[in-house]
């Protein structure tokens, strides 16, 4: 049985809980092992993105060693995480030295959800049925910092009962950003208005992404708008019906 | 001329960069190989096509023809004043004769610019057409001045079979060294105001490009 | 506007945008995107083309030295004049000094990214020198006395209204609110000024090294008016804007227009190598060029901020970027906005004056992806955030000293295993209280940040503990 290592990322540890939880059954179901390693938090991204890169190379540096203890693969449900473990990671390491080693190691390694199960399992049928109409929002990472522009569509087609329907300017940044969404709080709230309004027009019951941050922002948008429209995880669909264990 | 030696622009390029006087320069990086020309009558179709498509008025003529169409221009443009470029196939088609006998004033294409600015009309040959784009390459001499092509209210260019090129590769390697190269494609446009085109801003109104076989 | 700024607000403009910018730039932004799908739909070789173009750029700023040398030899060969400015402040001495040894009464300008970044309109000003933008949309908001919404387009926040009541007010003229008409009147202006300038003013697209060619590009053809009518032609042009040859054109000029406005091609390209060389050619009697550095030669010390140089001002990272679209170009407070202006103005500025740039963006890279040079925008904003916070060789930090603080405090909690835990168990139930159907209306500041836009989503943790007690 292939086993991988959970990275179960800061941002869907203190809020959905519930996408983790499903994320165990979904690999289980496929006969992959998790496994969680605990002294796990946060990859550094946030510190990464504000500048403060002497901080999030003490904590890329923990991620490293917490991680790179196994020579398992790493499997994640956020795709803003993964990309700052491939693309960043290594930048933080003098090349040469056996961090940049490890880094480069792991970021051959370390998958993203939908990529793991599309490009790695080669499974797109987990079972999964949610006869809903759905659309996608493309994250901003997931899609240009790891080029999956089809894993989760690929995914949501082969889900029974699913009417997939096209999001209008999906692949426009919905406003999270991280510390953007507090250093300019206007700027965010225009561009998550845009976001919310196209879902609205695109017919949908559910909006689905594959990034917490994503979630945090349209979510609560949607709530803020008296929208009945869920923002739900990818895992979440997955999930439902025959999904899960 | 100031010197490299004491010119700090440079010298402040040459530290930031750690390179030394002199110090040699790798060859360029490569760029895209050219394009293979299609046959003539099919490359001439799509400059007419393409300089109609950005709201040029592009036909083939000929000199049976010729009268007629610059009868017809004269007086839907309102032609009073012209200036011309003399240049051999200008003068074989008798354009400058063709205008007067329709009661347009000659303007010398030498004339001081105030002056030339009164003309409606600035003929000129082309010296290059680009396929693609559309675009007619126009160069510069005492007796092909750049005026002609730029201050009247509009611009009939005639065109030879031997002035289309291929691409840009083929145009530079002719015009590289020409101390003056015009590129134009179609007449003047802007969409400033509200995003609403417009066309004749600065440059000519009207723009008639006249393919001879 | 296109002042040198001391400190740019971007932070303070954001909160407080105009309703007419949005609506207009996502107008434009949407049309010159539109007609860009279309030609590069037509471009099988497009990715090539951006690889080549980006390869040129950079190779060309690596070997700059010698290439400006063999620009400036090959300039001074066909009878034209180089002087090299290290500063805004000396390059406007030298363009205000060529007019006054001219007895420059009007000077017609084309459109330049370069002369409103040395801030020249204004010295003319000073001097008693008129100095007319000549560009439809330049003309209308010099007259209106404002900066540009937009590289391309820069009074297109403008309505025809509007600039129908300014002609009128400034020219004198009857102006009905009619874009043709208003632009007829335009022309009729500017061409009494086309005619008697003494000077014409211009920067350039590309510089070529090759032959001292500098190439303009306009669909108006007041760039053609500018440097062919009047006698004495002066370019102001950055440093970082020489191409080693015309076979660089070949892939640069394929990609300009059809990034910025989705033309195949404008519709006037000029090359034009010195003043004219004979007697009764027409064109201009004399020629300079002055060089622009103004910081760029500082900037390519740094291996990863000097991408920023290969930028060919074509505006695509504006027409795509989210933020821009929903701020317009004044929020970012020089002559240069958007994806680019975030990245060069901290660089010549200083992270000092323009600190609050480099955070203007959400890193969604989609800049990154159309810039037909390949600029890695998103790779650069992250470097010059971290020369804010942290400082680096190029400068010192220029955050305040308490962010720096509660970063590391931030650091902890997040990083050190047991503190993140406890917080994840604490959190739920601390917040418990404020939230309802899962989301929290409103928290305290500074967190009110994000609940004055959207509530917060209710803390829940657990994974831990139920991992635990599944293993049992």
């Amino acid at each position: 049985m292939q086993k991988v290592q959970l990275f179960i990322t800061c941002l869907t540890e203190q809020f959905y809980p519930g996408v983790l939880k499903k994320m165990v059954g979904i690999l289980e179901k496929l006969d992959v092992e998790p496994v969680f390693p605990e002294n796990q938090t946060c990859c550094g991204q946030p510190f990464f993105n504000s500048g403060f890169q002497s901080e999030a190379r003490k904590m890329a540096s923990a991620w490293l060693k917490t991680f790179g203890r196994s020579d398992l693969p790493v499997v994640s449900p956020s795709g803003s995480c993964v990309d700052m473990v491939h693309h960043h990671y290594p930048e933080l390491f003098s090349a040469g030295s056996a961090e940049h080693t490890l880094a480069v190691d792991l970021a051959g390694r370390t998958f993203e959800l939908t990529d793991f199960l599309v490009n790695q399992l080669k499974v797109v049928d987990v079972g999964a049925s949610y006869p809903h109409k759905v659309t996608y929002h493309a994250s901003c990472h997931q899609l240009r910092g790891l080029g999956l522009k089809s894993e989760p569509k690929q995914l949501l087609r082969a889900v029974r009962g699913l009417e997939l329907v096209d999001l209008p300017e999906e692949d426009v940044c919905c406003g999270f950003g991280g510390v953007f969404s507090v250093v300019y709080p206007e700027v965010s709230r225009s561009m998550m208005e845009n976001k919310v309004k196209n879902i609205q027009r695109s017919g949908a019951e559910a909006v689905v992404a594959c990034d917490a941050g994503c979630l945090m922002n349209i979510g609560g948008g949607l709530n803020k708008a008296g929208s009945p429209i869920k923002a739900l995880h990818i895992i979440d669909i997955l999930a439902e019906k025959g999904g899960d264990r | 001329m100031k010197t490299s030696a004491s010119n700090p622009v440079i010298e402040n390029v040459r530290r930031s960069l750690g390179r030394q006087p002199g110090q040699a320069t790798p060859a360029r990086p490569p760029i895209l190989p050219a394009r293979q020309p299609g046959d003539q009558e099919a490359e001439l179709d799509l400059l007419l096509k393409e300089i109609n498509a950005v709201a040029g008025v592009a036909q083939r003529m000929d000199p049976t023809r010729l009268e007629a169409a610059l009868a017809d221009l004269v007086q839907s443009q309102n032609v009073r004043r012209a200036c011309l470029w003399q240049t051999p196939f200008i003068q074989e088609l008798q354009l400058t004769a063709l205008l007067q006998r329709l009661g347009v004033e000659i303007i010398p294409a030498q004339a001081e610019k105030h002056v030339l600015a009164t003309c409606d009309l600035g003929v000129t040959e082309v010296d290059f057409a680009l396929p693609q784009t559309g675009t007619l390459a126009l160069l510069s001499a005492p007796e092909k001045p750049r005026t002609v092509s730029l201050v009247p209210r509009v611009h009939l260019a005639v065109l030879r079979p031997q002035a289309l090129g291929a691409d840009l590769h083929q145009v530079f390697a002719e015009a590289s060294r020409q101390p003056y190269l015009i590129f134009i494609t179609g007449p003047s446009r802007t969409s400033d105001i509200e995003l609403t085109l417009t066309i004749g801003v600065h440059g000519p109104q009207g723009l008639y490009v006249w393919a001879f076989a | 506007m296109s002042e040198t700024p001391s400190y740019i607000e971007f932070a303070e403009y954001s909160e407080h945008v105009p309703t007419n910018i949005p609506a207009a730039v996502q107008q434009a932004t949407a049309r010159f995107l539109g007609n860009r799908q279309l030609r590069i739909g037509e471009m099988p070789q497009w990715e090539e083309l951006r690889q080549a173009a980006s390869d040129i750029r950079l190779h060309t700023l690596l070997n700059l030295d010698s290439y400006l040398e063999k620009l400036e030899q090959q300039v001074t060969q066909a009878g034209g004049t180089v002087h090299w400015a290290e500063d805004a402040e000396a390059a406007r001495q030298i363009v205000l000094g060529l007019a006054r040894q001219h007895n420059v009464k009007t000077a017609v300008k084309v459109k330049s990214m370069a002369t409103e970044e040395i801030n020249l309109n204004h010295a003319f000003e000073q001097a008693g020198i008129e100095a007319i933008e000549t560009d439809l949309g330049e003309f209308i908001i010099q007259l209106a006395g404002m900066g540009p919404s937009h590289i391309i387009v820069p009074a297109v926040h403008m309505k025809k209204e509007e600039i129908a009541q300014l002609f009128q007010e400034k020219l004198g003229v009857d102006a009905p609110p009619d874009p043709i008409k208003l632009t007829a009147i335009a022309r009729t202006a500017l061409r009494e000024k086309f005619l008697n300038a003494e000077m014409g003013i211009s920067g350039a697209n590309f510089l070529v090294a090759e032959t001292g060619t500098l190439v303009i590009v306009t669909n108006e053809g007041n760039g053609r008016m500018c440097t062919t009518l009047p006698d004495l032609h002066v370019a102001v042009v950055g440093i970082d804007k020489v191409v080693p040859d015309w076979e660089s054109l070949t892939v640069l000029l394929k990609l300009l227009a059809r990034s910025a406005t989705g033309q195949k091609i404008t519709t006037y390209t000029s090359f034009m190598t010195g003043p004219r060389r004979q007697e009764g050619e027409s064109g201009p009697k004399e020629f300079h060029l002055v060089m622009l550095d103004n910081g760029r030669s500082k900037i390519l010390q740094d291996p990863v901020g000097r991408d920023v140089l290969k930028c060919i001002r074509c505006g695509c990272c504006l027409n795509v970027c989210p933020v821009y679209k929903n701020v317009g170009g004044y929020a970012y407070g020089w002559f240069i906005s958007g994806p680019i202006g975030a990245i060069f103005s901290p660089q010549v500025l200083g992270t000092e004056a323009a600190r609050e740039l480099p955070f203007a963006s959400s890193l969604c890279g989609a800049c990154v992806d159309v810039c037909p040079v390949k600029i890695p925008i998103t790779q650069i904003l992250l470097h010059l955030r971290r020369r804010v916070v942290e400082g680096d060789s190029i400068a010192p930090a220029s955050a305040a000293p308490m962010v720096r603080s509660g970063a590391k405090l931030g650091a902890l909690a997040f990083g050190v295993p047991w503190l993140y835990k406890l917080g994840t168990q604490l959190l739920p139930v601390l917040m418990a209280p404020l939230a309802k159907a899962g989301w929290i209306k409103a928290l305290p500041a500074p967190a009110n940040r994000w609940t004055r836009v959207r509530p917060f989503p209710a803390f829940a943790g657990g994974f831990r503990q139920w991992w635990h007690r599944r293993k049992k």
